[in-house]
């Protein structure tokens, strides 16, 4: 490192290229050495080589990631070999715009009206000149051009959406211009502006000679920072440059030495004299921004020197800034054509300054240091690229702008003193101390980059060294708004005004707009206060307009991002100052914030204090506090009115609930609703089985749950339906879900040691407990479960005791008997003395393995019990703990669960269990870590987007880990070490590893398989699409949850009426009972209301099952199980094709009628009998099934 | 459509499902197995008068299926694939009890002598086995795999060939009413699942009566008992492994497991102090050298393959990011 970073000292200008080419000329001989010796090299690696290894590995990250930032760089930067044209553009220009002929002074109004003749609006910004002004403005020849900015020191890179690379071409304007107090009313702006339309004007001409499109553009929308950008238009001459991706831009700049007094402008100096029609008096309120944009117009070649200087001496800057600023624009800290944050614009030099200051460090104030200050310490110059990159992310994520001013090391001290800049943040002032390089950046931007630099030192620490975070951290556009910001909103500010708007701030800020936004971001920043980590204001980067157009216009559509501190985001209550001083300045600036909102409150504790609170009605209310407060602040401070504020929370609310007249119905009934409730109801449960312990022959230990309904994470919020709801309800609304709960009663040696007998057992201590719980709790009712009517052996675990409690709950409880499962290992496995391999060789003599004749059901017996028995209540406990914790989880569980049910995934093809294991994986990332993770998302609607995502780009073969449980490190290695392999035939290919499911096949060996998890991806990738489609105005969150039914082979539809579940449907039609009325319900009434509501019963979901089961070989079907009214199947296509006939074909066949050829005479060809296959669907569907239609 | 006369040996018997839909039954001739299994096969499934059929349809019932063969002959019974190992083992389960019954009156005599058996004895000898109080028969109608087998098995010889002699004229398959499908099926279904609980009980009392008896049997059957050596006729004794410290279930001499004989210990933890490596590998110079040299190969070869894998990933234009 020490060698290198000498002998790039003693280069000349080419100090980085060589460092590169150190690299570069090594890997090529490592290249060569691979071609000749094959991939594994023979010979150890020589000194050189050993050396450029161990810095890859020591200096980044890991070899590879020093090898794909290699591979990075070249890809974002221009080649320069390529842009002579643009040189031979550039020095035409030079010696034209040297050749300009001087113009004489005259008003700026009558000059600007010459100029207008030509086409040109001089963009004079406020406060134009007007009629009186008393001083002139001329042109004469620029004194100097120089290229200046990021082309010239070779660190352009390449902007997002193919934007051009700029080249900044700095034009100093003669100091014979401008007079001493030039600084005051924007006069020098003026100037500048008259300057620039002047070349503007002479440029058009065709005398010119240069064949140039002409546009303004002004950085931030400020017309102050107008510049010139000139394109090639297509002509075929030397000069030509349309070809290449860049464009020029012509930036009029101020000589040092120019006579405008440029003391007068420190930060707290008023420099605008605005005489208001009310007020006489001239107000003397500090313009900063006036003054830094003034001041801006003289630093450019000083920057462009100073970046030369860190070229210099710090051999990894180009890379360093490189990274960095590849990774900003994939973060939207830049321009581009989709949204970006807002402040970034034109900051290009920014970036570099913090590597400065990363490498110099701070000037110090006259003997006080900073505290931040004193504990950065300034980092060696011979640090590689992402080391650079690293300190800078960490710059990014530990400062705070709103305390910490940074003022650059500079060579002659303060220019100003640094006290001056109090009240204006953020402060980061450059190495000529004159220019506040982050003037105008709001400050809740700056806190989303430190969100962002968060999040990405987080993958970069916490994801282990085996998955490569170098995608996720340069490679993934990540600007999109779903799965970036937890709360998303839309505002149209085209009715928008401030109330209260003072002509003076707007002059500071450049324009109305820009004054309008600061007011937004500052309100919003403090209404929201700690509920919100950040909120970004984003827009499209500003346009280039015709040079006809004076002043930029600026987009009214704008998107607030806000990323939520979950802990405080939904608080009910803001306080304010306590009430004793009510008159102080505190309280004053309370009640005006929140106007008639702010109310005087006295709470719990006796104190009496300014507050606001939020009224909610429900938990999805409660989720949307924080759009609330925006809406109301918006409309308050900054006159939007509501309707021009949107968010989709409400929408996607609306997929978890049920249609409004069924909820009415319950509402009706008093049925209580709710996971709390439902919770209540089972500890009710335990505490009356508990109180059994006379009764029954083994007292009762344990009984855990482990429904979904029970850790909130089932789609409908869990209802009671209590007996007088049986009447009323109509066909397609009765479905009662079950719970399942798990009872573990205490050890007794009495328990058979008989798989069968021990299923018997449980019979008779269900009825007893069933007997026992309907004589001791009036109004519950009892049964006994044989099974769910798919087949199952003997052996296995299928009866339960059905419990319907009398506010309606339905419970469905099994009894775990750990003496099962070694009986089960024994009937797998009855020779377990014998070794692994004695027992292989068996198997290959065709000696049975010595299973016995019930290893196979007892295999499948083993498989339900260690999911229900072992893994479920575990699963259970964890979800329940995390949906506590991450108060986003559950809500993102229900969201993922609808989504994939809309797509008819769900339970048919992806287990419940494995998609809450998915979502805890997104929400938990890689590792474990004590501390909250940056990335966990803060409301469902984000959480759902980054799991679709997710989903979108998972490689499923590769697996993922989930580290869902607490480290049980002893018990569960234990665990690991006993595991057998049991299930036999896995046909799930999706991977989700657990501690305690190494294989992480436990929710998953049924499915997805491969085509189903090909189907997943495709979805998900289609969802994300969709998802984007959020910018524009008529995205409508429900299409994501809409099934293309085109590529099912054939649609088996089903009879509404009759579904018990309808009602749960994505897009449920009202009318089904709604529109026959009377009708429906006197055939309900005359049907059903014999026999009571009947838990867990789902038809469609019974047939679906048998079909997936007869059928398995010949289709595979998909149903919607959220109250789906169509099954959609495509046939094996291999079966399509005729094949010879078999017994054991295990498929309704047809004998294919022979061809005239006859080839294969003694081979009877057989092909699949659609016909009949349909036929036997309806048949076995009678009452079910309306109609099947085939789609071809 | 006209389907050809046979088809690798089966007649294909053709079912009017709908006015659009032809099911195919394919027919043969049952023929015992050719391993011989036994003459209890032969007896389950008679050659002579059995109707071997592929591809029934899922939903079909023994009922069904005598029906649309009423024609050729009266069906004595239908056995279904997977259907008929149950049968056998019914049959298997029906000889041991006549076994048993042997053996239990064989132990009847042997009884005078033993000393504990008394009561359980006592209890069996007037006793009948219990009989199990069965749960109700789920449903008429049971969905199976699609293209299964069946064996039919007519009262007559004569039947047979009438039935693969069918002109292949389609015919409607016939419907059992008492066997409803769809959502009545699913309605039956449900309610078939949910016994009254005094049935449940009843059963599962039964059962366990009948598993006790069984356990007594057996175990008055077995002529050895816990601790005591089982020597067979020639004089051996029989030594089994097992346990910790060699104590199984069964009978017979035991010793312990292997594992404990080798450790002392009975759990599996302490499996994993294993005994240091006898060689050490950096005693010679020469070992320190290979270790270091193979370690620097180590490193470039690790190197080589990240290289290659980014020059991969660049192939597929990974490195552009926008």
């Amino acid at each position: 490192m020490d060698s290198e970073g000498g002998s790039s000292g003693s280069g000349e200008d080419e100090g980085e290229e060589e460092w590169n080419g150190v690299n570069g000329a090594s890997g090529e001989a490592v290249g060569e050495d691979e071609k000749r010796t094959g991939t594994k090299p023979k010979k150890p690696p020589t000194g050189e080589e050993l050396r450029n290894i161990k810095d890859a590995t020591e200096l980044y990250r890991s070899g590879s990631f020093k090898l794909q930032i290699d591979a990075l760089l070249p890809n974002v930067r221009p080649k320069y070999s390529r842009y002579a044209a643009l040189d031979r553009f550039l020095m035409s220009l030079h010696t034209f715009l040297t050749s300009l002929s001087p113009i004489e002074a005259d008003h700026p109004l009558a000059a600007s009206r010459s100029l207008l003749k030509k086409g040109i609006a001089v963009p004079f910004p406020a406060p134009a000149p007007t009629e009186d002004t008393n001083w002139k403005v001329a042109f004469q020849k620029p004194d100097d051009i120089t290229v200046v900015g990021s082309w010239i020191s070779k660190l352009a890179v390449k902007a997002q959406d193919k934007r051009p690379y700029r080249v900044d071409l700095a034009v100093e304007m003669p100091s014979t211009l401008f007079q001493e107090k030039d600084y005051l009313n924007g006069r020098f702006f003026h100037k500048k502006a008259y300057y620039l339309s002047v070349i503007a004007a002479a440029l058009i001409t065709k005398k010119s000679g240069l064949n140039v499109d002409l546009t303004f553009e002004s950085t931030m929308g400020d017309s102050r920072l107008t510049t010139l950008v000139i394109r090639s238009s297509a002509d075929g001459s030397t000069n030509d440059f349309s070809k290449l991706p860049v464009e020029v831009r012509l930036i009029p700049t101020l000589s040092s030495s120019c006579p405008i007094q440029l003391s007068r402008l420190s930060p707290q100096r008023s420099n605008l004299r605005v005489t208001s029609a009310s007020s006489s008096s001239i107000e003397e309120t500090s313009t900063p921004l006036y003054n830094s944009a003034l001041l801006a117009a003289t630093v450019p070649r000083a920057h462009l020197l100073r970046v030369h200087a860190l070229q210099k001496s710090i051999p990894a800057f180009s890379d360093a800034l490189t990274l960095l600023k590849v990774w900003a624009n994939q973060r939207g800290y830049g321009e581009g054509e989709k949204l970006c944050v807002r402040g970034f614009e034109g900051k290009g030099i920014w970036w570099a300054a913090v590597l400065d200051l990363l490498v110099n460090g701070e000037e110090r104030a006259a003997g006080k240091l900073s505290k931040a200050a004193s504990k950065r310490k300034p980092l060696g110059k011979g640090l590689s690229s992402y080391q650079l990159f690293r300190a800078a992310l960490d710059f990014f994520a530990k400062h705070d702008y709103s305390r910490e001013h940074i003022f650059l090391k500079t060579e002659n001290g303060h220019r100003f003193p640094p006290h001056e800049y109090d009240g204006h943040e953020p402060v980061f002032v450059d190495h000529t101390s004159s220019v506040n390089l982050l003037a105008g950046v709001p400050l809740s931007s700056l806190e989303m980059l430190k969100h962002d630099a968060k999040l990405t030192l987080e993958s970069l620490n916490d994801s282990p060294l085996a998955q490569d975070p170098f995608t996720e951290v340069f490679l993934g556009d990540k600007r999109d708004l779903q799965a970036r910001f937890d709360v998303v909103i839309r505002v149209d500010l085209s009715s928008a005004k401030l109330p209260k708007s003072s002509p003076h701030t707007s002059l500071d800020h450049g324009s109305a707009y820009n004054a309008l936004m600061a007011t937004l971001t500052s309100t919003l920043r403090t209404g929201l206060g700690n509920r919100a980590k950040a909120i970004t204001i984003l827009h499209p980067s500003s346009q280039m307009r015709q040079l006809s157009q004076a002043q930029p216009s600026n987009s009214p559509i704008i998107f607030i991002g806000l990323v939520l501190d979950t802990e405080h985001a939904l608080r009910l209550v803001d306080h304010g100052p306590a009430a004793d001083n009510t008159e102080s300045e505190v309280a004053r600036q309370f009640r005006d914030l929140w106007g008639e909102k702010a109310e005087l409150r006295r709470f719990k504790d006796g104190s009496i204090s300014e507050s606001v609170v939020w009224e909610v009605k429900n938990a999805d209310d409660r989720a949307s506090i924080p759009f609330f407060i925006v809406r109301y602040l918006l409309q308050r401070h900054c006159g939007v009115p509501n309707l021009d504020v949107r968010s989709w929370q409400a929408e996607f609310d609306q997929l978890l609930r049920l249609p409004e007249d069924i909820t009415a119905l319950y509402g009706a009934a008093g049925a209580p609703t709710g996971s709390k409730a439902a919770m209540t109801a089972f500890d009710a449960l335990v505490k009356n089985i508990k109180a059994l312990d006379d009764e029954l022959p083994l007292a009762v230990l344990n009984v855990s749950p482990i429904s979904e309904s029970l850790r909130y994470t089932s789609v409908f919020s869990p209802v009671a339906l209590p007996p007088s709801l049986t009447s009323v309800l109509p066909a397609s609304a009765r479905y009662m879900p079950a719970m399942d709960i798990i009872v573990e009663f205490e050890r007794s040696g009495r328990w058979p040691d008989d798989l069968r007998a021990i299923q018997k057992i449980k019979l008779a201590f269900f009825e007893t407990l069933g007997s026992a719980l309907m004589r001791t709790v009036p109004g519950l009712r009892a049964g006994v479960v044989l099974g769910d009517g798919a087949p199952a052996s003997e052996l296995e675990d299928a009866a339960a005791l059905e419990l319907v409690t009398p506010a309606g709950w339905a419970f469905r409880a099994h009894i775990w008997h750990d003496r099962e499962a070694a009986l089960l290992d024994a009937a797998i496995d009855d020779k377990p003395h014998l070794p692994k391999h004695v027992k292989k060789r068996l198997q290959q003599l065709g000696k049975a393995g010595g299973a016995g004749p019930d290893a196979r059901l007892a295999m499948r017996a083993k498989d339900v019990y260690t999911r229900r028995f072992v893994h479920a209540p575990r699963h259970h406990r964890a979800l329940a703990a995390l949906a506590h914790r991450l108060p986003a989880f559950a809500g993102t569980v229900r969201l993922v669960k609808r989504w994939l049910a809309a797509h008819w995934l769900l339970r048919g093809h992806v287990r419940e269990e494995a998609v809450e294991l998915l979502v805890a994986g997104v929400f938990l990332g890689a590792a474990r870590t004590p501390h909250a993770r940056e990335s966990v998302p803060g409301t469902k609607e984000r959480g759902f987007a980054q799991v679709v995502r997710f989903l979108g780009e998972w490689e499923w073969e590769r697996g993922v880990s989930v580290p869902l449980y607490e480290s049980e490190e002893d018990k569960e290695e234990a665990e690991a070490a006993r595991k057998v392999e049991v299930s036999a035939d896995k046909r799930g290919v999706w991977v989700i590893a657990t501690e305690m499911d190494p294989q992480g096949r436990m929710w998953t060996s049924e499915g997805p398989d491969a085509i189903v998890a090909r189907r997943v991806r495709s979805i998900a990738k289609a969802s994300w699409v969709a998802l984007q489609g959020m910018e524009s105005p008529d995205f409508d969150a429900k299409t994501l949850f809409v099934h293309p039914r085109e590529h099912y082979d054939f649609l088996v539809h089903l009879d509404r009426g009759v579904l018990p579940r309808y009602h749960h449907n994505v897009s449920v039609d009202g009318s089904i009972w709604n529109k026959s009325g009377k009708y429906a319900n006197a055939r309900v009434v005359a049907d059903d209301s014999a026999g009571p509501l009947r838990p867990g019963f789902d038809p469609a979901q019974l047939f679906f099952d048998d079909l997936q089961r007869v059928y398995a070989d010949t289709f595979k079907i998909f149903c919607d199980p959220l109250g789906g009214d169509q099954y959609g199947a495509v046939w094996d296509p291999t079966l399509k094709q005729p094949r010879p006939f078999r017994v054991l074909g295990g498929f309704s066949s047809i004998p294919v009628p022979k061809n005239e050829k006859e080839k294969s005479k003694d081979k009877f060809l057989v092909t699949l009998n659609t016909d009949a296959v349909l036929t036997e669907i309806e048949r076995m569907g009678t009452g079910l099934v309306s109609g099947i239609t085939l789609q071809v | 459509m006209t389907l050809p006369t046979s088809v690798a040996g089966f007649t294909p018997i053709p079912i009017q499902y709908s006015s659009s839909s032809t099911h195919v039954l394919y027919a043969r001739l049952h023929t015992g197995s050719k391993k011989g299994l036994g003459d209890r096969k032969q007896t389950h499934l008679p050659e002579g008068r059995t109707l071997f059929l592929v591809n029934v349809p899922p939903d079909a019932t023994e009922r069904e299926v005598m029906q649309f063969f009423k024609s050729s002959g009266t069906v004595e019974r239908v056995v279904f694939e997977g259907e008929g190992e149950t049968a056998e083992e019914h049959a298997e389960g029906d000889e041991e009890s006549d076994e048993d019954e042997e053996d239990a009156e064989n132990e009847q005599e042997a009884d005078e002598q033993p000393h504990k058996k008394r009561k359980l004895a006592k209890g069996a000898k007037p006793a009948p086995p219990p009989q199990v109080v069965q749960l109700p028969l789920r449903v008429a109608r049971d969905l199976h795999k699609t293209g299964r087998s069946a064996h039919v098995i007519f009262l007559d010889a004569s039947s047979l060939s009438r039935a693969l002699s069918q002109p292949s004229k389609s015919r409607p398959w016939p419907r059992d009413p008492e066997a409803p499908t769809g959502l009545a099926h699913y309605m039956a279904l449900y309610t078939a699942l949910r016994p009254p609980l005094d049935v449940v009980k009843a059963h599962a009392d039964s059962y366990m009566d009948m598993y006790e008896y069984d356990q007594a049997k057996k175990k008055r059957q077995s002529k050895y008992k816990k601790g005591e050596a089982v020597v067979d006729e020639d004089g051996f004794t029989l030594v089994t492994r097992g346990g910790a410290y060699g104590q199984t279930v069964g009978g017979g001499v035991s010793v312990a497991s292997t594992r404990f004989q080798q450790t002392g210990s009975a759990s599996k933890r302490t499996r994993k102090n294993k005994k240091e490596p006898k060689e050490k590998n950096s005693f010679y110079a020469f070992q320190i050298h290979e270790k270091k040299r193979k370690e620097l190969m180590d490193l470039k070869k690790r190197w080589e393959e990240d290289k290659a894998k980014v020059e991969k990933l660049k192939e597929t234009r990974r490195f552009r990011p926008y």
